[in-house]
């Protein structure tokens, strides 16, 4: 399947395996000037990056990890957040496209939910210069056709997994260039109210009455209400509300 | 100010937690900062005292603090403490401030090794730290050229925007 788009995807590494596609990406930029939407891919990461220090399991061949080189220099570093809504929602686009739209959302901040479970993982690595972004480095993992993880995965999923057939990985890989380069270009266009309303309309347990847990091990039930600026997870609850950052709350998934 | 009015003041500031005091008034000019500033804390008099007349930006008590000493002064001047040099230093240094709030990193990854430590050379575009925010790792750049002396910020805690991260000395 072509690649339908302007800059993303135009250019296209595919690797048989690489320790890491972020990483990869990284030296890329260190030691060269890598096009606006350059794409990374490989078939196998086996250091594959998730949070600070946490690391990211994909079978061989199975689905698709991959990042995108993007240089998003109209962003002001107060606004890095904007960006995160970019990519969830061109990732959540993608694996609807593919799944009953409705199930697919996006568990804050980033995570991509079909259902109650988690098929997708975004790690975003940003250069801030000056007051502003300079380089950004998207790296997505993506479950496509793996039809069994380890027992210490909380709550995985995949294409496969959802709706019982089998993709190939670099077909989701065109939509995802599509998506993309979509929302990208809105966030450019300074269409930012628009993305914050479609952001909240796919976030996962959005106005539900949810569990959370706090990192002192308390239980409370409430409800998101927004997102702040930064990227704090807005949540209601009796009698009052609070902002979070991802380590001082846990959203209790039932799955 | 005579020597009893300094130790009463001296007292009160040390039961404060000021993250910074100054106050000047013709000749006499008075700099606390407290607990959250690396240095430690430090006094710097000199001049003759009158009465307080700036309590600036600073934290918890600044009020008690300016009704407390201010005596009519006509005591003879006080002698610039030793620790006023290191004051005077610290402002030819140049900040590197965190742009956003979030947790600050000084090395990519737990077992790697520091980007920048103090003593190392910083020029325009190299990564001194990540500033992570709700998992977006945020690598922040130096702006300036010179020689970092002071690393604020310990491994893996909140910083708010604006705060300071390392002092450069740009002439080191």
């Amino acid at each position: 399947m072509p690649i339908n788009t302007l800059f993303v995807g135009k250019v296209l590494l595919a690797f048989e395996e690489l320790p890491s596609t972020n990483a990869y990406a990284q030296e890329l930029l260190a030691t060269s000037k890598p096009i606006e939407g350059t794409v990374i891919t490989a078939v196998q990461q086996p250091a594959g990056r998730g949070q600070h220090g946490s690391s990211w399991e994909s079978e061989a061949g199975k689905n698709l990890t991959c990042s995108f080189i993007l240089h998003p220099g109209f962003l002001p570093a107060a606004q890095h957040f904007a960006l995160n809504k970019a990519v969830s929602l061109a990732v959540r686009d993608t694996v609807a496209h593919f799944c009953n739209d409705h199930v697919v959302k996006i568990k804050w901040p980033n995570d991509i939910y079909i259902g109650d479970a988690k098929t997708c993982g975004i790690l975003i690595q940003n250069t801030l210069q000056r007051g502003a972004l300079g380089t950004s480095i998207v790296g997505i993992g993506l479950n496509v056709n793996q039809a069994s993880f380890s027992d210490w995965i909380p709550n995985p999923t995949s294409l496969l997994m959802a709706n019982g057939l089998e993709n190939d990985p670099m077909v989701v890989l065109a939509h995802l260039c599509q998506n993309l380069e979509a929302r990208y270009l809105k966030l450019k266009a300074g269409k930012q109210t628009e993305m914050d309303q479609t952001y909240l309309q796919q976030l996962y347990r959005f106005q539900e009455i949810s569990i959370f847990q706090r990192p002192n091990g308390e239980i409370l039930a409430g409800k998101i209400i927004g997102v702040d600026p930064i990227g704090k997870l807005m949540v209601q609850f009796d009698e009052w509300t609070e902002s979070f950052d991802l380590k001082e709350i846990k959203l209790v998934v039932s799955g | 100010m005579d020597a009893k009015d300094l130790q009463e003041l001296l007292k009160l500031i040390s039961r404060l937690e000021f993250s910074e005091f100054s106050m000047r008034e013709g000749d006499f000019r008075l700099t606390v900062r407290g607990k959250h500033y690396n240095q430690g804390q430090q006094v710097v008099l000199s001049g003759v005292p009158t009465q307080v007349t700036t309590a600036p930006s600073a934290v918890p008590a600044a009020a008690p603090f300016a009704a407390a000493p201010a005596p009519a002064a006509t005591a003879p001047a006080v002698t610039p403490a030793a620790t006023a040099t290191a004051a005077s230093d610290d402002s030819r240094y140049v900040a590197i401030k965190s742009p956003i709030v979030g947790t600050f990193y000084r090395s990519p990854g737990p077992d790697k090794p520091v980007f920048v430590k103090v003593g190392d050379k910083v020029s325009p575009g190299m990564v001194v730290c990540i500033v992570e925010a709700m998992k977006l790792f945020n690598e922040i750049e130096a702006d300036i050229t010179g020689t970092v002396v002071k690393a604020l910020i310990e491994d893996g805690s909140p910083v708010e925007y604006d705060q300071v991260l390392y002092l450069i000395d740009p002439k080191g």
